[in-house]
């Protein structure tokens, strides 16, 4: 765990502030205003994410423990429980319909239009050019090269790129935007009819099945907006490094008919947008935002009728808040609906953790875009030549990838996803280094059939036995590569030897700690099991029928099920006892040298030969 | 809204020349004094970068950047636009075409007034208050009756500058005719030059599609000079400007064009200066000029159209010039198309100016929540009316249900003229394909030349526009949509991007009370094909000269 100075601590119990930077951040990206320190009184954070695209933030706070309160009291008063989100994907009688708007930040060296760095915590104000700020006389100026993290992305979610596309200017007033309009692709987006085919493995609802396809409307380009840091008293903290960062805006078509598919839909774009390394940073970061449109009829009206009015939620940060928001929105229009009322085409809002989306604004406080083609901007030709050569250069697609993983290294799909998705796609890298590494060292060859008893071993802990080192992945220090805090050679080393059985699963562990710790230098695994004498020395046969001897001395009530077994009183065979009896043993003797294996072989062989006839014959 | 008229605010960095006539003009919004030769001794250690020698004086239109050096720290004169917004606005970076300008020997001498950010037929929706131009009759110097004459608009304080003398060169801006129309009534030249030849960065825009930087001097010769002699401003691209023609896109265009300093032609060319390579004698003999038959309005004065039958039967009868009626079909909807997609454009460019980070913002109104006021009541107070009507204008005519009727609509209308155009002149647009065109909306007194049209020209002859200048008092109490018929010659030619001139040319002598022009001459217009500038400027020089005899007195 991250340590804190007790500075920051300080800013946090006293003035309720957080530090800008870490995991906190991320998920507390925002606190607004100041309260007064008392030990009863709860600190009062909001949910709200530094917004993009959308109005001001409702201004009322409501503190997140008396929310939850509430929340278990209302709960309580009607006599339900909340109802896991998996049982919950669908209405009898009712149809969901959810179209979803991704803003992802494009992974670029300049903003759209202007020279000047695009940035992530730099000195705030420290990147901004003219035109950022809209000096006036200034002019925007197209950067070519935002086009190829966009034109991958449009093709990683399998959209038609569009020869030629023009960006226009969509009015609003906030302070975080300047010129009083984004710039923004609207009537004519540079891609277009694009679809995602989502498996049973992403995550989606069981009822849809093994599979859906969800189509993408279009992706366009736009401009991020200046960030906003609330300070104490009605003051806010203009950051103009983000304004006119290059964003890409997917929108798909109302084709998702259940809450977890939305969320995974969104996930997975986020692994497409990661695989093809056209986005900056993923949902937690707050590289990725979403918004959901929901609507719903009844199942009668599906084959005749249009859709319902639907309300939009925005600024959803998590793939989580996707699905409770949807689920939310969905049971609110149903009640509203079977109240003889009628829903309202609406803006809302979702804080985390809550059960009801929010009004933010009606159709009445809507505002009127006034799209204009941009008349500074001319028109944006994407050549053939370069999609030809994005699409040829794309590499290995995730679905492709885990597919890989599970064909050929018997990965399970979830392992195979969690592989892909964990490290923003650095830890399937360090796999690949380990498995380079064990295999140089057990001497196997690729092209030979292929046994995936070693890669499964790898891939197990570069999951399982990694995430048990800590908590927070940013301590493993894994970089884009995939090297980190343990090298990948020193973990080939450990998993040698543990595949040889040279050493024992838990000389294997502890291994693994102490190279994480850097107690061993890099490179000096086996020297270590040397010094150590950690080797795995197996006990004989003997010394195994030794401690089962003395293992099983006053079990006689556990034998004799093992008697009912043989005398067919029982119908299985007691494997449950066996392995009691196997714990046993391995606790009674020397565990570095024992394999639970050989202990279970040698054990049942004597119970069949030695323990039984005895019983039977006293 | 507030109870209070236009805003006069009053700044004036220093009092107008020391000729106590030109107190009245109201023309410059600062000045920069000359520099002493006191001055010029006591130069800074560290030598500033090698200023070229001095040519000529340069008023600069003041929605045209400029920074003020640290010499000259003393003057510095801001960027206001007029607008009350921008009063104390000092850019932080120079205008390219300033640059420029700079560069081939200009001196700046100030910054001129004009209608607030370029909006406006009069110079009279300024901050600073209305630009009149020199009255007539000087030796009538009585303060109280004097007759207040409009300059014209918007540039009318750069046209005022280049009449008094007080610039050689001024610097105006073309949106609709802002340039060409003060030119007009100041009885000085106004180019207007094709879209994208010079450059906009650090011009403030009303409406980019149809914005340009337009010169304005005494004659033509300097212009010319300026624009197309070696090193001439028509070659340069400028990388901060979107739409500034690239080097190749320039050259392309130029091919096959007259005028255009080619690597071959360059040194020959040293010796001659711009007239002489350009053109030279005879040049009007055989040249056809297009009377645009739709430009003969009801409003127009009698006395105009006298004289541009004039200047059409001279250059015709005594310079071999063929004169050609020619029709533009779509010449009585092009102002109403320029009146949507100009103010369209400016609602959008001022935007920008909500009292966040320019002007006064309003701390009364501090919220900008769901209903709150914060950008209207600041935005309110700080633009004037005729800017204010421009973005309703603008605003209602982008909204979603006004979209399609308007702004479309106006675009539609923004293509057929520049078809019109193209259908009329023998020279093809550069910039576009060559299309076949429906003869059924002509006007029928067009005679055809063979089965595939009219005759085709080389140059559209008309009025700058339909009046003389008027009087300040007239204009104050004229609605609107009256001050905007004056742009009604003018405007075509902004919406195809094309490049046109207004050169003076003699009036009868008005009837007791009606004034001409300062100099007594209105604007005669030509209008060219696209990037045909060298050849537009070259036959302006002519057609001046034989006009008027000589180059202009002034």
């Amino acid at each position: 765990m991250k340590r804190f100075s007790p500075a920051e601590l300080s800013r946090y119990l006293l003035t309720g502030q957080l530090s800008r930077r870490g995991c906190l951040h991320a998920r507390l990206p925002r606190i607004p205003g100041r309260a007064p320190f008392r030990p009863t009184q709860a600190r009062t954070f909001s949910a709200q994410v530094d917004t993009a695209t959308s109005l001001p933030p409702n201004s009322t706070v409501v503190p997140l423990r008396k929310q939850l309160k509430d929340q278990a009291k209302a709960l309580k008063a009607t006599g339900k429980k909340k109802k896991k989100n998996a049982d919950n994907q669908t209405v009898p009688g009712w149809e969901l319909t959810v179209g979803i708007e991704i803003h992802a930040q494009l992974n670029t060296a300049r903003k759209l239009f202007s020279p000047a760095a695009t940035s992530f915590n730099d000195r705030p104000n420290s990147h901004v050019a003219l035109f950022d700020v809209a000096m006036p006389g200034s002019q925007p100026l197209f950067q070519p090269e935002t086009l190829i993290p966009a034109v991958r992305a449009a093709l990683a979610l399998n959209c038609a790129i569009q020869p030629v596309s023009r960006f226009d200017r969509k009015h609003y007033f906030h302070w975080d935007q300047p010129s009083g309009y984004q710039i923004t692709q609207y009537y004519h987006p540079f891609a277009r009819d694009g679809r995602i085919a989502l498996h049973a493995r992403d995550g989606i609802a069981s009822e849809d099945g093994d599979g859906v396809e969800i189509g993408i409307k279009q992706v366009q380009m736009e401009q991020d907006t200046a960030k906003t840091t609330a300070q104490p008293g009605e003051v806010h903290w203009l950051d103009f490094n983000r304004v006119g960062l290059p964003l890409v805006e997917i929108i798909t078509l109302p084709q998702i008919r259940h809450p977890a598919t939305a969320a995974a839909f969104v996930r997975k774009v986020q692994m497409l947008l990661n695989s093809v390394d056209a986005c900056v940073s993923g949902m937690e970061a707050g590289g990725l935002r979403a918004d959901v449109n929901v609507s719903v009829r009844r199942t009668e009206d599906v084959a005749s009728g249009p859709l319902g009015t639907r309300t939009e939620i925005k600024n959803l940060s998590s793939f989580k808040a996707v699905e409770d928001a949807i689920i939310a929105e969905r049971d609110r229009q149903i009640a509203v609906l079977e109240a003889g009322g009628v829903v309202e085409g609406e803006t809302r809002g979702w804080s985390l953790g809550s059960t009801e989306t929010r009004r933010l604004r009606g159709k009445e406080g809507e505002v009127d875009y006034r799209y204009m083609p941009d008349p500074d901007l001319g028109p944006v030709v994407i050549g053939e030549d370069l999609v030809g050569h994005l699409a040829s250069s794309m590499g290995v697609l995730p679905d492709a990838e885990i597919d890989e993983l599970v064909g050929t290294y018997g990965l399970s799909s979830k392992d195979a996803l969690s592989l892909m998705l964990l490290d923003d796609g650095a830890r399937v890298q360090y796999f690949y280094n380990v498995l380079e590494a064990l295999e140089e060292r057990l001497g196997l060859a690729r092209e030979a059939e292929y046994d995936q008893r070693h890669a499964l071993l790898a891939a197990n802990w570069c999951l399982h036995e990694l995430g048990k080192l800590t908590d927070l992945a940013s301590d493993l220090g894994m970089t884009p590569d995939g090297e980190c805090q343990v090298p990948s050679a020193d973990l080939a080393a450990i998993l040698s030897h543990l595949h040889r059985s040279e050493i024992t699963a838990k000389v294997a562990k502890d291994l693994l700690w102490s190279v994480f710790r850097g107690e061993i230098t890099a490179g000096g695994v086996t020297q270590t099991i040397d010094a150590a004498n950690l080797w795995f020395k197996e006990l004989s046969e003997q010394e195994y029928a030794e401690l089962a001897d003395q293992v099983v001395e006053g079990e006689d009530k556990v034998m004799g099920e093992f008697l009912r077994f043989k005398r067919g009183k029982a119908k299985a065979y007691p494997q449950g006892k066996l392995m009691f009896l196997v714990g046993k043993m391995m606790r009674a003797g020397p565990e570095q040298q024992m394999d639970p294996a050989s202990a279970e072989r040698v054990l049942r062989a004597r119970i069949e030969s030695v323990y039984l006839p005895a019983l039977e014959a006293s | 809204m507030s109870a209070r008229g236009r805003p006069r605010l009053r700044l004036r960095h220093v009092r107008p020349s020391t000729q106590q006539q030109h107190r009245l003009l109201n023309h410059f919004v600062s000045r920069v004094p000359e520099p002493t030769e006191e001055q010029q001794q006591q130069q800074p250690q560290p030598p500033p970068p090698p200023t070229p020698p001095f040519r000529f004086t340069l008023a600069v239109k003041d929605n045209i950047s400029t920074t003020t050096s640290p010499a000259a720290a003393a003057a510095a004169h801001p960027t206001t636009c007029a607008s009350p917004f921008l009063t104390t606005y000092h850019a932080p970076f120079e205008a390219t075409i300033v640059t420029q300008l700079r560069a081939r020997g200009a001196r700046l001498v100030g910054k001129t007034n004009l209608d607030e950010f370029g909006m406006g037929s009069h110079s009279t929706h300024s901050a600073l208050g209305a630009v009149a131009q020199e009255p007539q009759d000087p030796s009538n110097n009585d303060e109280k009756n004097i007759l207040q004459v409009s300059a014209g608009g918007s540039s009318g304080g750069s046209a005022v500058a280049v009449a008094t003398g007080e610039a050689d060169v001024a610097l105006g801006t073309d949106t609709g005719g802002s340039v060409r129309l003060p030119a007009a009534y100041c009885g000085v030249v106004g180019y207007k030059p094709s879209y994208g030849m010079l450059s906009r960065f650090g011009v403030v825009p009303y409406a980019n599609s149809l914005d340009t930087v337009g010169l304005l001097a005494p004659g033509v010769g300097r212009i010319g000079e300026l624009v197309f002699e070696d090193g001439g401003l028509w070659a340069e691209h400028d990388p901060r400007d979107p739409t500034s023609l690239s080097v190749a896109a320039r050259r392309r265009c130029a091919q096959g064009r007259v005028g255009y300093a080619t690597a071959a032609s360059a040194a020959g060319a040293a010796a001659g200066g711009w007239e002489g390579r350009a053109v030279g004698e005879g040049l009007l003999r055989g040249l056809r000029l297009g009377i645009p038959l739709e430009y003969n309005i009801e409003e127009l004065d009698p006395r105009i159209r006298d004289a541009w039958a004039q200047a059409a039967k001279k250059l015709q009868e005594e310079f071999g010039a063929r004169v050609v009626p020619v029709s533009l079909p779509s010449t009585r909807h092009a102002l109403a198309a320029y009146y949507v997609i100009a103010p369209a454009e400016a609602s959008s460019n001022l935007a920008k100016y909500d009292g966040v980070r320019y002007g006064v913002r309003d701390t009364e109104a501090a919220s900008d929540a769901a209903g709150g006021v914060l950008y209207a009541a600041s935005r309110g107070k700080g633009f004037g009316d005729e800017v204010k009507r421009r973005i309703l204008l603008g605003s209602y005519t982008l909204s979603s249900e006004a979209m399609d009727n308007y702004f479309i609509k106006a675009q539609r209308v923004r293509r057929l003229v520049r078809r019109d155009f193209n259908r009329v002149f023998a020279l093809d647009n550069p910039l576009h394909e060559r299309e076949t065109f429906d003869l059924t909306d002509l006007d029928e007194s067009i005679a055809m030349e063979d089965k595939w049209g009219p005759e085709e020209v080389d140059f559209l002859l008309c009025p700058t526009a339909p009046t003389l200048a008027p009087r300040l008092e007239d204009v104050m109490n004229q609605t609107p949509v009256d001050a905007y018929m004056n742009d009604v010659f003018t405007v075509p030619a902004s919406l195809a991007g094309l490049p046109a001139i207004s050169i003076p040319m003699p009036v009868a002598s008005g009837i007791a009370g009606e004034v001409a022009g300062g100099s007594g001459t209105a604007g005669l217009q030509l209008i060219g094909q696209y990037w045909d500038d060298a050849r537009l400027l070259a036959v302006a020089d002519a057609v001046s000269k034989t006009l008027l005899g000589t180059i202009p007195a002034r």
